[in-house]
């Protein structure tokens, strides 16, 4: 678009001024074409991030605002201040958070590492039923297990009444609930990962003498590091996420509340007065997540195509 | 890849080799090191290890709770993975058993556990199983008869006076006893060592006796306190304080019958027989507690007949799919035309719009639904304010609905935009040139050009972005708990809650007690809706196109 510097010091000053008279009334014309091809897109995409940032930019404000309450707040407060952290603080927060990076990191990273052991044998194998299996994970993954709550919350408190260790109220509990649903889409997503590593690189090794578990353990899965992180990502960000099925197990034990049970009780019906302390309780609690997802934000995006839907 | 010099224990039913004559030991140093190098080895031990552990720990516990189902999973899932383990054989189940084994106990037997409340009438009232109902009916029906047998009394505790109460009784003939709650009444000299200060009694074996303070002041545990009394194996009654220095012998006025499985009250002498979980007598009058028994499609029918469900019951009904639907149809909508818009070679700041758009879908949903919820507030959220009104956005049942359909689209617009920007991309210029050469217009070209080629890779996208919406229980219940509530609805709906919201909301929220029965068959009505879309969208899954 930039038609209205000519290049100075031309020898032809009638040549020159007439390529400036041609050069401005370009330039009117093609602004006017900037503005129908180019610039509105400007003024959407503006728009559109203003919507997207405006509840994040709203919080951000709440959690500085000297205010805690709801209606004191203001766009830009008059002056920062940490009071609402050292608040958020003092409530059950730490512990939640805790317990929700414990949970969330814990199952996780037995997601994965289910996950692989699957797929790598669904990828590697051909076995009588491996196409049954298969169908049935894609089966198995379209019923989600919150649609259980209420078989999962009563059979939990029976485990409870005999090891209360891994019942009802415990940590241990809820993370082997998760793994229930470990199995399921990301098993494909791997399969998929699995299928592009060239089947020479194993056959090669067990000429050399290598076992199944060595191939799987030293050869396979340094290779498909990329896909493990992304499994282990979107199992993370759909468990922190998740409120019903940890309500269910968790909410007789305040101990072992996630962040999600936690803020949900703590701000519920108490928006007027805590507004100030939840909004840094967010702020805190979110970082985790937008850490992991800028770090592996390149995957994700490539990945999603493939069907992964955030929970 | 089994090799053929293995003496794998559990036997394949399509097992050949020939057996290996060397000796079990080192058959069995074979097995556990294998040759897998360390990890493997590890990793196996670690299993076999758990496997036996677990089996060792859980599995007295639960016989001993009678938990026989528990038993029988716990025995076969230890043998299936011994079996899998020690062996050579079966190597793609060593990969599969462990993710399947989390598949059965805690995805496929609480659907098929889910299916099953759904014909019963589990919930409050009905909670217990029927012998804990009928111990409670005749625990709760003890009265002490004319005549009793009356004791005096002194209060006794463990651990100095701070641990488990028991009571010292004296009959009139001045036989002495000690009695435990829970356990019985034993004479003294069996009940342990008993020490002395003259006549009066103040130690037996752990038990000190308290002064009338201490047990005041443990008034609680005392009114609490019933010592059964049990004659050849039967409870026939119990003891309780009736002051704090006298007990007496008290009996229930209910009897069951095991045998004619009925409930008789010797007071009025009026016979109950169980109907539907609940012991009734002729005249209709019922004895609560009930307990939970199969009542066949009782919760399926009346979603759909009762007068007072039914109708909040549809409109739930209609309020999923239209919020699924307009769901996606807003999200894809918005992101579609987002990703064509700045999808232009020209437009500079690319990555800055793309990076800060998809900030919603970096940040946790729960957090951002509760923050909605905040800024929609009535009085004093941050969109009223800016718009200097008071618009009800909560609480109106349209705006609510409004609402929570503009929270979703924040919240999923960004997948969209990404999902579309991606397709977009990997239309081939050449075949829009083509288009443009033949004389197609910029909408002609894009409305038969790239939308149908679009559509090929985000329809499946779509279907599970409605399947995913359908479920979508954190942007309902976390942004308005499915308020603002449907007037005259028997059970505990709203305006804006789904079937999930709906389910959950009965089984752990409702003023009139849980119902699980119901829930569940809400839930399995959920399921089945559920597999009608999944079967739909089977039919779009590339995914299924290699295995066929």
């Amino acid at each position: 678009m930039s038609m209205l510097g000519t290049a100075p010091g031309t020898p032809d000053d009638v040549r020159q001024q007439e390529a400036a008279a041609r050069a401005h009334r370009r330039a009117n014309r093609s602004r006017r074409r900037y503005w129908r091809e180019v610039g509105w897109r400007h003024i959407v995409g503006i728009l559109a991030i203003a919507f997207a940032m405006y509840p994040v930019v709203w919080v951000l404000s709440a959690s500085f605002n000297p205010s805690s309450s709801l209606a004191g707040q203001q766009l830009i407060p008059d002056n920062l201040t940490l009071e609402n952290y050292r608040t958020l603080w003092e409530t059950g927060f730490p512990r939640w958070l805790w317990n929700s990076l414990v949970i969330s990191g814990t199952a996780a990273f037995l997601t994965v590492l289910l996950c692989a052991l699957a797929a790598y044998s669904f990828s590697r194998m051909r076995f009588r039923g491996r196409r049954g299996g298969l169908l049935t994970l894609l089966l198995v993954q379209m019923f989600p297990q919150l649609l259980a709550m209420v078989a999962l919350f009563l059979m939990m408190i029976r485990i409870g009444d005999i090891f209360p260790a891994i019942g009802t109220g415990t940590r241990a509990g809820l993370i082997l609930v998760y793994l229930g649903g470990a199995l399921g889409v990301n098993t494909w997503l791997m399969k998929g990962f699995f299928d592009t590593i060239p089947t020479e690189l194993d056959e090669s090794a067990r000429v050399d003498g290598a076992s199944h578990a060595q191939i799987f353990f030293q050869i396979v899965l340094p290779l498909v590091a990329p896909i493990l992180a992304v499994v282990g990502l979107l199992a993370f960000i759909a468990i922190i996420n998740d409120f019903v099925v940890a309500q269910a197990v968790l909410s007789t034990n305040e101990e072992s509340w996630t962040m999600s049970i936690g803020l949900f009780r703590y701000i519920d019906q108490r928006y007027g007065a805590r507004w100030g302390p939840f909004a840094a309780g967010a702020v805190v609690g979110s970082i985790p997540t937008v850490l992991l997802f800028a770090w592996l934000q390149k995957y994700i995006v490539s990945g999603l195509t493939q069907g992964g839907v955030k929970g | 890849m089994a090799t053929p010099t293995q003496t794998p224990r559990m036997r394949g039913p399509d097992r050949d080799e020939p057996e290996d004559r060397a000796h079990p030991l080192e058959r069995l140093g074979e097995r556990l090191g294998g040759d897998g190098g360390l990890l493997a080895t590890l990793a196996r031990l670690t299993v076999v290890a758990i496997t036996i552990v677990n089996a060792v720990l859980f599995v007295p516990r639960m016989v001993a709770d009678e938990a026989w189902v528990g038993v029988a999973v716990t025995v076969l899932a230890s043998v299936a993975l011994l079996a899998v383990y020690l062996t050579k054989r079966a190597v793609p189940l060593k990969y599969l058993v462990p993710g399947t084994l989390f598949l059965l106990v805690f995805q496929a037997y609480p659907v098929a556990y889910t299916g099953f409340i759904a014909f019963t009438n589990y919930g409050t009232g009905n909670i217990l199983d029927k012998g804990q109902a009928v111990e409670r009916i005749v625990a709760s029906s003890v009265v002490i008869p004319e005549g009793a047998v009356r004791y005096d009394a002194a209060g006794m505790a463990t651990e100095g006076g701070d641990g488990a109460v028991a009571l010292l009784l004296t009959d009139p003939e001045g036989n002495e006893f000690l009695g435990i709650p829970d356990e019985g009444v034993v004479s003294l000299d069996e009940a342990g060592e008993v020490v002395r200060d003259g006549d009066r009694v103040t130690q037996v074996g752990d038990y000190v006796r308290l002064n009338l303070r201490q047990v005041q002041d443990r008034q609680g545990d005392f009114s609490d306190l019933n010592v059964p009394v049990t004659e050849d194996g039967e409870v026939v009654g119990a003891i309780a304080l009736q002051t704090f220095t006298a007990a007496a012998r008290a009996e229930p006025t209910r009897i069951y019958d095991p045998d004619a499985d009925t409930l008789t009250d010797i007071s009025t002498d009026t016979v109950y027989r169980p109907v539907e979980g609940t012991f009734t007598s002729d005249a209709g009058e019922v004895i609560n507690p009930g307990w939970r028994v199969p009542i066949g499609v009782d919760n399926f029918t009346r979603a759909f007949t009762s007068p007072l469900i039914r109708g909040p019951f549809t409109r739930v009904f209609i309020w999923n799919y239209s919020f699924a639907l307009g769901s996606v149809l807003l999200t894809f909508a918005v992101g579609l035309g987002l990703a064509i818009t700045l999808d232009h070679e020209d437009l500079r700041g690319k990555r800055i719009y793309r990076s800060l758009m998809i900030v919603p879908y970096a940040l946790p949903s729960f957090m951002t639904a509760l923050i909605w919820a905040g800024l929609l507030n009535t009085e004093f959220g941050a969109v009223n304010r800016m718009l200097g009104g008071s618009i009800p956005w909560l609480t109106d049942p349209w705006l609510a609905k409004a609402s929570i359909l503009l929270v979703n689209l924040w919240l999923g617009f960004p997948y969209m935009f990404l999902v579309c920007t991606g397709a977009l991309q990997a239309i081939p210029g050449e075949v829009k040139e083509a288009a443009t050469v033949d004389g197609a217009s910029a909408f002609q070209s894009f409305r038969h050009v790239t939308t149908p080629l679009l559509l090929i890779t985000v329809a499946p996208l779509l279907i599970a972005s409605f399947a995913f919406n359908f479920n979508n229980f954190n942007t309902v219940y976390l942004v308005t708990q499915g308020g603002p509530p449907i007037v005259g609805a028997q059970t505990p709906a709203g305006h804006t809650d789904i079937l999930i919201s709906y389910v959950y909301r009965i089984a752990f929220e409702s003023g009139r007690g849980q119902d699980y029965g119901f829930a569940s068959a809400i839930a399995v009505i959920i399921f089945l809706m559920v597999a009608g879309i999944s079967a739909y969208s089977f039919r779009y899954t590339k995914a299924l196109e290699e295995l066929q």
